[in-house]
């Protein structure tokens, strides 16, 4: 069965018909075609499929698109600048070296979004308890809550 | 991996949720966040021809806190709503120590209380405390509402007393005693998105005159395939002064009366011998914490 639905993706609105059972990112993925958004466990164990949802934090690879109608999602995609520059969070991870294969890397910056949004300032202990459902099996994490603090202090002083 | 069809609903009000669960009862599954049921579904250990989404009717979310009453916590109430809830890390700490365990960030966004419950896994975080605060559930249909304790609902691995038409409506926490405390605490491998190897909850309240244990629950987590009050080790506490031939007693009592299973995070033997451990600090913990 198809459902016609309105999804706003990162400020722009889409008319589409989905499979009352399709998850999110497979709509985002495949028909959206907004390929930023990795699917990896697909069971809501990895945290890499991360999309912000009314700006919190969620796993679009155990979400129906069915159930997204009148949110606002924001992909990675969606965290550069409107004049294409990135976000400081994106820089930040570039800055510290923080990105191997980049697979991890889309989840990790939408969670850090989330974390920097709700607690500004916080502790590193604080870094690791915001990203602890994000797994990255490249870095071994450290470079990574070096990116998060420094993009904490590139957003204090915007 | 791709979800089998189904039908999906959305009602926007309790009446609508009703009318479709006594349509369509046993066929039909209820979607609040999706952490457990859809994962289920994916590994095609859940089946659903309908999928009722709750998370549009407003009504069944919500924390309410009365004087005299107590607690109201909405069933298709988000987790991390109830870990950043000020109140409730004020007045029911041990209830935010579970939600804060639970999966990830992402997961607790998605997640709700009723959800936690309803999927009634062994191993589940929240109901060992919820129980310890003496949580009564309100169950809703189109033929009425009952109420009952939480600790009676779940019965079994994945079962609950909830009939294929009922929907679960809120939980009520009595209010808080003065001279009470209460605290959960867990032992795992991994710091987040795990399974506890074993938990505890417990509730006490400690007369401040006499200083003895006026009243007391315990309830152990991921070591039977409920909630287990033990009632036994409560039984050495109460009416006693606290001390520490006491509580090795108690916590002893704990792990003789847990039920461990052998799994592929650790051996029952483990499982039982730390629940004497866990057992010990938390009930120190719990006396500590009482002002």
């Amino acid at each position: 069965m198809k459902k016609i639905i309105k999804l706003n993706v990162n400020d722009i609105d889409y008319e589409i018909a989905v499979d009352h059972h399709a998850l999110l990112i497979d709509v985002i993925r495949n028909s959206l075609r907004l390929t930023g958004t990795k699917k990896s466990c697909g069971e809501g164990d990895c945290c890499s499929c991360t999309v912000l949802i009314d700006n919190k934090p969620v796993l679009s690879c155990i979400t129906l698109a069915a159930a997204c109608e009148g949110k606002k999602i924001t992909t990675i995609e969606g965290m550069e600048n409107k004049d294409g520059t990135l976000h400081p969070i994106q820089q930040a991870f570039i800055d510290k070296g923080a990105v191997q294969c980049g697979f991890c890397t889309p989840g990790m910056v939408l969670a850090t979004k989330a974390l920097l949004d709700r607690n500004p300032n916080p502790t590193r202990d604080e870094i690791k308890k915001g990203l602890s459902g994000n797994l990255c099996r490249c870095t071994g994490y450290i470079k990574i809550s070096d990116a998060v603090e420094h993009a904490a202090k590139l957003l204090q002083t915007r | 991996m791709y979800l089998q069809q189904f039908q999906y609903e959305s009602p926007e009000t309790v009446g609508d949720l009703s009318l479709l669960l006594s349509k369509y009862k046993e066929r039909a599954r209820i979607l609040a966040g999706g952490t457990d049921i859809i994962p289920n579904m994916l590994n095609k250990l859940y089946k659903a021809g309908y999928l009722i989404d709750i998370s549009g009717i407003k009504t069944l979310s919500g924390i309410e806190y009365k004087k005299g009453k107590g607690l109201t916590i909405g069933a298709a109430t988000k987790l991390d709503d109830i870990e950043y809830s000020d109140l409730i890390k004020d007045k029911y700490f041990a209830l935010y120590q579970s939600v804060k365990e639970v999966g990830s960030p992402q997961i607790r966004a998605m997640a709700t209380l009723g959800g936690n419950t309803c999927n009634a896994s062994p191993a589940a975080d929240t109901p060992p405390a919820l129980v310890a605060l003496g949580a009564g559930v309100v169950i809703v249909s189109r033929k009425g509402r009952r109420e009952m304790l939480l600790e009676d609902f779940i019965l079994g691995n994945r079962v609950t007393d909830l009939k294929p038409d009922e929907y679960l409506e809120s939980f009520q926490i009595p209010d808080v005693q003065p001279g009470s405390a209460g605290r959960f605490g867990l032992i795992t491998l991994r710091k987040a998105v795990e399974i506890d190897i074993a938990s505890i909850a417990v509730n006490l309240a400690i007369d401040p005159k006499t200083k003895k244990t006026e009243d007391i629950k315990i309830v152990l987590g991921s070591v039977a395939p409920v909630p287990l009050r033990v009632k036994k080790a409560e039984s050495i506490l109460i009416g006693q002064k606290p001390d520490d031939a006491i509580i090795e007693k108690a916590a002893k009592e704990c792990a003789d009366e847990s039920k461990p299973i052998d799994d592929i995070r650790a051996s029952a033997a483990y499982r039982r011998h730390v629940v004497s451990v866990l057992a010990k600090r938390t009930l120190n913990e719990t006396i500590n914490a009482v002002k």
